[in-house]
């Protein structure tokens, strides 16, 4: 089961801009949480946040092992389609208590100055959690203009749920060949680029 | 991208006073209870979605404004877009204290989903979770009146028993186990037709549904699976879909003879399989009690994606759904198979047929550890020779394969799972470390953590020393591996080996050159070589100093004192005096010879001399008088977090709230 979604900006290199959560999704409490009003509240947000400056820190760290440059590269049209071939991601497992309860392992992807993480239960597929954010990454870089200048991913938190209810329904990842996917597109309305 | 409009928005929403606030609030509040909330009211709750997100402490809302915004989530005349805006903040403000939502009444599966996100998300203090249970599974089971979908509530269902698995009844599993059985193996097998354009010119023409395919364009051999292809999909094929992608965790959940959810991470428990009384031939599951007929459909669905998923796509992406589809049918088998043993004999014969096909195979690599998995479990039963396999896999891959970074991570964990292996000094998983911390010196940023697991289990007095040389060593290991992937990538005519008159000017030379040959060699072993001395090392490490820069390697060599001092903490618990003094002379012989990376060398003798004068104080003088001024000062490894030293800070992270964080 997928935990959480969260799509972050990765700001800048240490000591620049932070890292900032864009939107996030929980799916249910995890088991193990002890409850409350506003402290649990409180802890959701801070979780993932944590989740969101490890997957800046882990993506800038590939990064520079790969020889790239950290800024992020100029912002193309908003409309053009986005190519993931450039783009990088990776696993990371945060222990028990750290912050979730359990164990948990997130999978990330990051495309321009943006990253796209799930947080999975340590036994899920990852392949098919590989294959759900890249999918999730295009449709929601053109459904919420990720790339412009713009500010509706903040603000526009419906378009963000009504792919998820899709692609992502209640944190389960589903898999879906590419004619399912066409499909999907097709009743969503969306041209999503590969 | 966070722009310049975000950032004002974001600072508005969380600047907005209280006053102004509840001002908002009614403006909308008198839209949502007009006529027809349209696009102006949809504005207002996207603002107060964002007011309320913005920040980290709770904005109070209005008691009657959260209460009427679950009156137009669950009215029928709510547009579809306030009813999701009017959901998303009352997520984002959950838990609430007053949230009046009941899902107990609702007829329409969408919103009954819909309103379910709202109650999974309370916490379930008020047992919101098994109330969502029980409605959904009392709407599944129950005829779904006409234009309504079970589509939109499997997706609840594996959620809430993701989260609390005992909501559910025997008899409602029993009942939910039937339905998924038969949307797995009886979804029509022909494409769904498409919806009329009821364009100008169009007519009404009743089109023949063609047959599904398979993935590489012939006509489907069998049965409908997530690998089956149309250009429109039934209801019932969707079905299908979603029964498969939730079919692991309802099995972990209730597939077990005691219906309760065992320990998902429990792979190699006890044997919990009972010999099935019943006979398992296809054409008598019918009349098999629910669990069993799932577990009959689930197993023959498996099979079939087996069988499907080494045909060559058309399309180049559904190859990656191929693999995944692999990896989720074998972990199923196991399962099954450890819920019911009389399916081992039939699961062995299709895996052994499987591997054999997809070994050679780079691309299906990240699926041998299921496979291997599966024979570990239940090898007792396979009778396979699984030395074959296990070498494949602990030689071969990592040596191959330690670039790709999701393989890595997914190894290392097999291995740490499987931790049990490695106690026994002959066995091939305890001979190929070397070949493990390829994937280390490689991908050292996501897999140190991992790796500071692991590493206990590898460590003994028999490996001791040759760890130690292999940590010192680990950024040369980087270097080297650097080469040799730039190596295998040259054409064929630059691959000769070197004159061995010739001095080599670059490393990549150097590789092929015959002096360096057996040192780069040695290196790159696959197999634990203790006999091998280091010193050979020496000439390769001065040479590889031009990659001393490049900033793998100085990732790597920052994981290498982390890893030094639980090498020495670990090594204290078994070792002998006369083991410790011998890491520590060697400590001190490595001391000059390692690889020239800026603060490398400090970083290492301060770690190693923390770690090792920690337990053997009686040495602590010998060694401080031969410790170098130029050292940096340090503390004692037992002040010091072992994360501590490894990555340059994030910024710093606020703790997540203890008991003391609120005011009273």
């Amino acid at each position: 089961m997928v935990r959480a979604f969260v799509l972050l900006s990765l700001g800048g290199p240490a000591g620049q801009a932070p890292c900032r959560v864009l939107y996030a999704r929980a799916f249910g409490i995890p088991p193990g949480t002890p409850p409350g009003g506003p402290r649990q509240r409180l802890r959701r947000k801070e979780q993932l946040l944590v989740v969101a400056r490890q997957v800046a820190s882990q993506c800038q760290l590939l990064q520079s092992s790969l020889g790239r440059p950290s800024s992020p590269q100029l912002p193309q049209l908003p409309d053009e389609p986005v190519s993931l071939q450039d783009a990088l991601g990776g696993l990371f497992q945060m222990p028990p208590g750290d912050p979730f309860p359990d164990r948990v392992t997130v999978v990330w992807l990051s495309v321009m100055a943006l990253a796209f993480a799930l947080v999975c239960d340590p036994q899920e597929n990852l392949s098919l959690a590989e294959i759900t954010l890249r999918r999730l990454a295009p449709r929601l870089l053109v459904s919420l203009r990720l790339l412009s200048p713009g500010a509706d991913v903040l603000l526009r938190p419906d378009a963000a749920d009504a792919l998820l209810d899709r692609l992502l329904p209640h944190g389960q990842m589903l898999f879906l060949n590419e004619r399912f996917l066409q499909a999907m597109d097709r009743e969503l309305g969306i041209k999503a680029s590969r | 991208m966070f722009s310049a409009a975000a950032e004002s928005f974001l600072r508005q929403a969380r600047e907005i006073h209280e006053e102004e606030l509840r001002r908002f609030a009614g403006r909308v509040s008198a839209l949502l209870q007009g006529p027809e909330p349209g696009a102006e009211a949809a504005e207002g709750l996207r603002r107060l979605h964002l007011t309320v997100a913005a920040t980290k402490y709770p904005r109070r809302l209005d008691g009657r404004f959260v209460e009427l915004l679950q009156t137009v989530l669950c009215s029928p005349k709510s547009p579809e877009q306030v009813q999701v805006l009017c959901a998303a903040i009352l997520r984002e403000m959950s838990p609430c204290h007053d949230l009046i939502l009941c899902c107990d009444e609702i007829q329409d599966t969408k919103l009954l989903s819909l309103v379910s996100s709202v109650l999974l998300a309370q916490g379930n203090k008020k047992g919101e979770v098994a109330a969502v249970g029980q409605r959904v599974v009392k709407v599944l089971e129950g005829r779904l009146p006409k234009g309504q979908s079970a589509l939109f509530l499997l997706p609840v269902l594996a959620n809430v028993i993701s989260l609390s698995p005992e909501s559910l009844t025997e008899e409602q599993t029993d009942a939910v186990s039937r339905k998924l059985a038969g949307w797995l193996r009886y979804a029509s097998t022909q494409q769904g037709v498409a919806q009329p354009s009821g364009g100008f010119f169009s007519s009404p023409r009743t089109k023949q549904p063609a047959p599904v395919t398979e993935v590489d364009g012939a006509v489907a051999t069998d049965f409908f699976t997530v690998l089956s292809v149309g250009q429109h999909y039934t209801q019932d094929q969707w079905l299908n879909v979603q029964a498969f992608s939730m079919l692991r965790n309802w099995l972990l959940c209730y597939g077990g003879q005691e219906g309760k959810a065992p320990n998902p991470d429990d792979k190699l428990g006890v044997d919990r399989s009972v010999t099935s009384m019943v006979s398992t031939a296809s054409s008598s599951s019918r009349l098999l009690p629910p669990k069993e007929h799932l577990r009959e459909k689930a197993f023959e669905y498996c099979q079939r994606l087996i069988e499907q998923s080494t045909r060559r796509p058309l399309k180049k992406d559904d190859g990656d759904l191929q693999k995944a589809c692999l990896i989720e049918a074998v972990t199923i088998m196991d399962i099954i198979c450890k819920q019911d043993s009389s399916y081992v004999h039939r699961a062995v014969s299709s895996l052994k047929i499987l591997h054999g096909r997809i070994c050679g195979d780079a691309t299906y690599a990240r699926a041998l550890l299921p496979i291997a998995q599966f024979f570990l479990n239940h090898s007792k039963l396979a009778a396979v020779d699984l030395d074959a396999i296990y070498k494949h896999l602990f030689t071969d891959i990592p040596a191959q394969l330690f670039h790709n970074s999701s393989l890595a991570f997914e190894f290392i964990q097999f291995c740490k799972d499987n931790n049990q292996l490695f106690t026994d000094t002959s066995s091939i998983f305890r001979q190929s470390f070397p070949n493990l911390f390829k994937f280390l010196a490689w991908n050292s940023p996501p897999l140190i953590s991992e790796f500071v697991d692991l590493l206990p289990f590898l460590l003994d007095a028999g490996t001791a020393i040759e760890i130690f040389h292999l940590l010192l060593d680990l950024p040369c290991l980087t270097a080297a591996l650097d080469i040799q992937l730039r190596a295998a990538a040259l054409p064929t005519s630059e691959k000769a080996t070197s004159d061995p008159a010739v001095k080599p000017a670059t490393c990549l030379e150097a590789f092929r050159h015959p002096l360096y040959k057996s040192t780069f060699q040695h290196l790159l072993r696959s197999r634990s070589a203790p006999e091998d001395a280091p010193e050979s090392l020496i000439p390769l490490r001065q040479l590889l100093g031009s990659l001393a820069g490049n900033p793998r390697v100085v990732q790597c060599a920052e994981t290498v004192p982390v890893l030094l001092e639980l090498f020495f903490r670990v090594v204290a618990e078994f070792a002998d005096g006369c083991l410790i003094n011998q890491l520590v002379v060697l400590l001190l012989q490595r001391s000059d010879q390692l690889y020239e990376i800026p603060a490398f060398k400090d970083d290492v003798y301060r770690s190693g001399l923390s770690g090792s004068t920690c337990r053997c104080p009686t040495t602590s003088a010998a060694l401080w008088s031969r410790s170098r001024g130029s050292l940096r000062p340090w503390r004692p490894c037992c002040l010091r977090s072992p994360s501590s030293d490894l990555w340059p800070a994030p910024p710093a992270v606020p703790p997540v709230p203890s008991a003391s964080l609120w005011p009273p």
